[in-house]
């Protein structure tokens, strides 16, 4: 896990979406109850890691939005493609 | 009940958007299927999917010459037609029988951004353009152009926002509040809107197809006005009659902030309460102009809601003139509205354009009876013709009009009206808002993150007042509430915000999380989902004063009987953004009220609402009742949007015809609730008024503890009066006295207040607009 990356996404979240920083851990499930993000907030996080890391991830499957860990995962993978 | 003397008529009709700068050009164009969706000219589209728009052809200049935001002149360029159109002559004996009420949805969007431009890029923005933000002025502006003195509302509950124009100064008309309304809706093309839904991805790369491949929306601009008038009034002055306007609805679907229900059933609330309220049957409807935006979610809930009302129904027409000229936003439903009176003079219905044979084939299949208009329009006889508007928020409504005089059913409640609960949130100059705040009501986090600082407040104290009213919302009940907001400046932190990341980023990199919460109306759709609340819901942006308008207004729908319980609320936020705005316009400094040495004061905060409800739903659950609202007045004098100074006889009236509503004179009140905020030329008109009016009158003034908070301090005076009169404000309290030609502070100890009878409380919006209500101690 790259702690850099997760810091920068979590960073984004709870600037962009508003959630409370300290409900947020890197393992939060991001579409739960608890969080309860929706398709608007998914337009906004794939506009935010595009912005950070100019990572297109338009089409990627549903699994990578699960947390920030799995955002983190998506984005070192296909960074500088 | 036969209510033909309520009988409300359309007398004069203006129209400017893509499709032309008057009515007729406009008609012509929409009946024969030539579209008005062009490349976008007046916002940069550098890296959108989409560049497609219904612009209106004229600038500024040539709409009007004043100095206004462009929705203000698009409004007053349609106004001057349909004024003309009506041959309506305003004289100083009737200039205060005619009203303005506009629906908008953007506010002063084109403004905002001009004057964040010019600081991001030249470092340089001009002051006046802050007096052009809020929503507050349009119809502020248009009345003082005209020298109308009735009564003015913004109606800014965003799509729908043009047709609840429409309703609210027919039922205005039919209470007998006003002779004729100049009604419609007005707004003017946006980078703010065209951000917005593209970073929703709701906007079609081609021009928009309702009804068919409906893959998103274009956005257009433009102004709706209609001449709104008694039957009594038109005749008299020897008027010509288009039609008739019969009845209307209005409704929530308690769903999600952007999205229809699926089910229909909000959208299908409205329609059928227009219907009824029109004494007709779904059968009797000839022609819909649907809302019909062209995306797939509004699209598929309309078809389903017009199947399941109307698939008895033989000889309807249903077409979306959006096709055409783009989506208008606050402005649609008036333009619509326009578009669907001519329909019924000229016996045409304008088509649904942009179908290809293949697309004809599809739209076969699952047309059923209904016919959809595709491409060339339908000459037919329309005598009775609705109009719908859905809107951000889930607010839906539908109006009805129609060829020839119609018995309507007379649903007016005369119902006592108390005040059974109060929600408060005030503060200066900031409100602590903390997660117990939301935890009190069970709002989870998933839901309150989504809320900008204005829904933050007002879902706060809108739940606060239902559950001191003890009101849990059910089934049984959902459908008798409703919701009215007053505001003056609305979610300006919230529509900064998105405005300086599209100047500073491009018109591509609009924030989807943001964009729903920049529409005045959210704060009432996040209220009525959370509460699930699906009755009436209407957002007023008419300057301080609208917090107590709201009150008025709520009354109003109670009376006419469309909702049993009203929550009335004032919410305005004070952030950093207003801060800076309003440190601009040199208003700021902390001054004592009636000290009459400055010109500011100090902003504060908040949120305060009240449930009021008729004497037969409190008695029904043994509520408890504050006071009894026994008079209720909204009334204007045109004077410059900013300034007040000579509208002094608008606050009068508003006193006098308050007090009369409960037959009693001024000198009968006991207290007032009053509006000074330490501002030299607030302060002294207030004092002049009621020296005239009242002679002698202790007023409490809650600005001195949460400043100007503005729409949230006028509801607050209304509030404390009602605490004051049930013995619920404890012990003493501090008054001004005012004689002719003294102020004196006093403390007002609890024998005193407990002899109280009649309570008044009155505010004021610049431009001219005030209210005033009055409150009776229960039992007395």
């Amino acid at each position: 896990m790259n702690t850099e990356i997760c810091e920068k996404i979590k960073g984004m979240l709870v600037e962009n979406l508003r959630i409370p920083e300290d409900e947020l851990e890197y393992d939060s499930e991001l579409f739960g109850d608890d969080i309860g993000l929706d398709s608007i907030d998914s337009i906004e996080i794939i506009a935010g890691i595009d912005s950070l890391f100019g990572v297109q991830m338009t089409g990627a499957a549903r699994e990578n939005f699960k947390s920030i860990e799995t955002l983190a995962k998506y984005v070192e993978e296909h960074q500088g493609e | 009940m036969s209510n033909m003397t309520g009988r409300v008529v359309v007398t004069g009709l203006g129209l400017v958007c893509a499709l032309g700068d008057n009515t007729e050009q406009c008609w012509s164009a929409a009946v024969n299927g030539v579209t008005g969706i062009r490349e976008v000219k007046s916002v940069n589209t550098d890296n959108c999917y989409a560049n497609v728009g219904a612009e209106v052809k004229l600038e500024n200049a040539q709409l009007s010459g004043e100095d206004y935001d462009r929705s203000s002149l698009l409004c007053i360029k349609a106004a001057g037609e349909a004024l003309a159109d009506a041959g309506y002559q305003v004289t100083d004996e009737n200039s205060d029988r005619i009203g303005v009420i506009v629906g908008n949805c953007v506010g002063g969007a084109a403004s905002i951004d001009k004057y964040f431009t010019d600081e991001f890029k030249n470092n340089n923005a001009d002051t006046a353009d802050i007096l052009k933000m809020p929503a507050s002025a349009i119809a502020n502006n248009v009345a003082f152009h005209f020298g109308l003195n009735g009564l003015t509302a913004n109606i800014v509950n965003a799509c729908a926002a043009g047709t609840i124009s429409l309703s609210y100064a027919a039922d205005l008309i039919r209470a007998g509040k006003a002779d004729a309304f100049v009604a419609g809706g007005s707004d003017s093309f946006s980078s703010l809107a065209f951000a917005g839904f593209h970073a929703l991805h709701a906007l079609d790369e081609n021009s928009c197809s309702p009804f068919n491949r409906s893959s998103g929306i274009t956005l257009g601009e433009g102004a709706g006005v209609l001449i709104i008038e008694s039957y009594e009034h038109a005749k008299a002055r020897g008027a010509k009659i288009y039609c008739e306007v019969l009845g209307s609805g209005v409704s929530s679907d308690a769903h999600h902030i952007t999205a229809p229900r699926p089910d229909g059933q909000g959208q299908m609330l409205a329609i059928t309460r227009a219907i009824a309220n029109s004494g007709l049957s779904a059968n009797d409807i000839d022609y819909i102009n649907a809302h019909g935006t062209g995306t797939a979610k509004n699209d598929e809930a309309e078809f389903l809601s017009l199947h399941t009302l109307f698939d008895g129904n033989d000889h309807l027409s249903v077409s979306s003139t959006k096709s055409m000229t783009g989506h208008c936003l606050g402005a649609a439903g008036s333009i619509e509205a326009v578009l669907t009176v001519k329909a019924v003079c000229e016996n045409a219905v304008p088509p649904t354009i942009g179908y290809t044979d293949e697309n004809l084939e599809a739209l076969k299949e699952k047309a059923g009876a209904i016919d959809f208009v595709p491409n060339v329009k339908r000459e037919k006889t329309v005598n009775f013709a609705a109009s719908n508007s859905f809107a951000f928020g889930g607010n839906n409504a539908s109006i009805v009009f129609a060829k020839e005089p119609r018995d309507i059913p007379d649903r007016t409640n005369s119902d006592r009206i108390f005040v059974t609960g109060i929600g408060e949130l005030c503060g200066k100059p900031r409100v602590e808002i903390s997660s117990d705040d939301y935890k009190e009501h069970g709002i989870k986090m998933a839901f309150y993150r989504k809320l900008d600082r204005f829904s933050q407040l007002q879902l706060i104290s809108g739940m606060r007042a239902l559950a001191d009213a003890g009101i849990t919302i059910s089934e049984d009940n959902e459908k008798d509430i409703g919701i009215i907001i007053g505001t003056a400046d609305g979610p300006m932190t919230e529509i900064v915000g998105f405005q300086k990341n599209v100047i500073e980023n491009g018109t591509a990199s609009g924030s989807a999380f943001s964009f729903p919460n920049t529409v005045y109306n959210a704060a009432g759709g996040y209220l009525s989902i959370f509460a699930g609340i699906k009755g009436y819901n209407v957002t007023d942006a008419n300057g301080i004063q609208a917090g107590l308008q709201s009150v008025c207004y709520a009354a109003d729908v109670i009376r006419n009987g469309d909702e049993r319980i009203m929550a009335a609320s004032g919410t305005d936020e004070n952030t950093d953004v207003t801060d800076y705005l309003y440190s601009k316009t040199g208003l700021l400094c902390d001054t004592k009220p009636y000290s009459l040495d400055k010109g500011g004061f100090a902003t504060g905060e908040g949120s305060v609402s009240l449930i009021l409800e008729n004497e037969n739903s409190a008695n029904s659950r043994n509520a408890k009742k504050y006071a009894e609202l026994v008079g209720w007045a909204s009334t204007h004098k045109s004077v410059e949007f900013g300034k007040l100074t000579g509208s002094e006889s608008a606050l009068k009236k508003a006193i006098e015809q308050a007090c009369g509503c409960a037959g009693i004179s001024p000198k009968d009140v006991d207290a007032v609730c009053g509006f000074a905020n330490g501002h030299k030329a607030v302060d002294s008109l207030e004092l002049g008024v009621y020296r005239e009016v009242f002679g002698e009158v202790p007023v409490f003034c809650v600005k001195e503890e949460i400043g100007e908070a503005r729409a949230a301090a006028s509801a607050k005076q209304a509030a404390f009066a009602a605490k004051l009169l049930s013995g619920a404000a404890d012990g003493s309290q501090k008054a001004y006295v005012i004689t002719a030609d003294s102020i004196e502070e006093k403390t007002v100890d609890k024998n005193e207040i407990g002899g109280y009878k009649y309570i008044l409380a009155a505010s004021f919006g610049v431009g001219g607009a005030y209210s005033a209500v009055l409150l009776k101690k229960v039992g007395a």
